[in-house]
């Protein structure tokens, strides 16, 4: 193993997706635009939106949808604190498709309750989950 | 003396019952391993949460404080105000003494703070039915979460904590109060009784962390907002642990109960099996008497 890595932990309320793995590089969805984290990185201490995570360990890759959430960068260890974060694999690109499908909907529908905001972050939920959909999808063949 | 067939009936009507409990039992011990697990596992989520809260805190000056959303949360509020509790009870009854400790936790609150403007938040249908009932107090439920257990996720603690925070800042409520059973062991249970808000700014005061940190955070969006947003969702944190744990003791307590109970209706059963042999017994003794002396008197 290299020396230069860093240590990706990734939990959610429901449970620790990942303790302290070391890895060569992060990309993070933050709050302004993505950001890559390589070793030796700053300090920092970063607001998530929803959006794809993935991190590269060698040759291997991996990707996960994270919603909102916080991510620390504190001495090569990057902590990721997120409501929700699914491994790509277990992302299901039919029922994220039909949940985009619905929110679609309620937003043109607008019915008397409608909460916009949630109704705006249920749509923002199922794009992400399609997005890391299709990027397995790209990158399965390799 | 009852008859040998009301007997049976009674027998057959206590062994169905038996059976019921004997079934809820096993339910309860199957769903607690998983309740037990989820708490286990929403404990690293929250102690990286405090952990970097705490960071954020060493880098926070008073100046950075004031005048945020946060501040408010952090402020004593005048005395005299509305008070709000929030009662976590379950949705079922069978559970022993679960909801009956709970609900005399909660009078004894309301009995403190006699005369007071109160607000309710009523996690569970046992309480939120127990506060409806309640007459002759200044009482209002601004707020019921029903049916959630025992699929409690992290979705309806926030949900929870979106509604607390709205009504903490529409209204004048000079505290939040919880009361709620901790999850102690497979037979105890503790009621637990504490402040949500106004939060304590006892992270704040513990000065003997190292202060090297100061001045190395960046931060983006700037440290109050990303504050703004950190606290809620800790308060998120800290709502759905206490939704964990009263979800695993209610099993628990439903366990214990429901055990009990089936030990009794066995007891039961055999009590009555030994009342309906000897009642049995006893016809055919009178039968036989008869028969003989029947006969007796017929040969004399």
């Amino acid at each position: 193993m290299e020396k230069n890595h860093l240590l990706l932990t990734i939990v959610t309320p429901e449970k620790t997706v990942i303790s302290e793995k070391p890895v060569e590089s992060v990309t993070i969805p933050a709050f302004g635009g993505e950001m890559g984290v390589l070793p030796g990185h700053a300090s920092f201490v970063v607001q998530l939106v929803e959006g794809i995570l993935h991190y590269k360990d060698g040759h291997h890759k991996e990707v996960f949808a994270v919603l909102n959430g916080f991510a620390e960068i504190h001495k090569d260890k990057v902590m990721v604190l997120a409501e929700s974060a699914e491994l790509s694999k277990e992302v299901d690109e039919e029922r994220a498709r039909q949940a985009y499908q619905k929110a679609k909907e309620i937003l043109v529908l607008r019915p008397a309750d409608l909460d916009l905001d949630e109704a705006g972050a249920a749509l923002r939920r199922a794009a992400v989950r399609m997005k890391v959909a299709e990027f397995r999808r790209k990158h399965k063949p390799q | 003396m009852a008859s040998l067939r009301d007997i049976k009936k009674n027998i057959s009507s206590v062994k169905s019952i038996k059976q019921i409990t004997y079934a809820m039992k096993m339910v309860a011990a199957a769903r607690i391993k998983r309740a037990q697990n989820s708490i286990l596992s929403a404990r690293p989520f929250a102690l990286k949460m405090e952990s970097l809260i705490d960071d954020l805190y060493h880098e926070l000056g008073e100046e950075d404080l004031s005048g945020t959303v946060v501040s408010q949360l952090f402020e004593e509020r005048p005395a005299g105000g509305t008070l709000c509790l929030m009662l976590v009870t379950a949705d079922k009854g069978l559970c022993g003494s679960f909801n009956t400790n709970l609900l005399k936790a909660a009078t004894a609150w309301l009995k403190e703070n006699r005369g007071r403007k109160v607000c309710v938040v009523a996690v569970g249908r046992k309480g939120r039915d127990f506060l409806h009932r309640l007459k002759g107090l200044d009482l209002e439920i601004a707020h019921e979460m029903v049916g959630i257990f025992p699929k409690a996720g992290y979705v309806h603690a926030q949900l929870l904590s979106d509604a607390i925070l709205k009504l903490y800042r529409e209204r004048p409520i000079e505290s939040v109060t919880f009361i709620y059973n901790e999850f102690k062991s497979m037979m105890t249970q503790n009621i637990v009784r504490g402040q949500l808000l106004p939060l304590k700014r006892s992270i704040q005061n513990d000065e003997q962390a190292p202060q090297l940190t100061s001045g190395l955070f960046s931060f983006e969006p700037g440290k109050a907002a990303l504050l703004g947003e950190l606290i809620p969702r800790n308060i998120g944190a800290q709502l759905y642990r206490m939704l964990l744990e009263s979800q695993a003791a209610e099993l628990a307590a439903r366990m214990n109960a429901m055990e009990s109970a089936s030990k009794n209706a066995t007891e039961l059963i055999d009590g009555l099996t030994l009342k309906m042999n000897k009642t049995r017994q006893a016809m055919i003794t009178t039968e036989l008497n008869e028969i003989v002396s029947g006969s007796e008197a017929l040969s004399n």
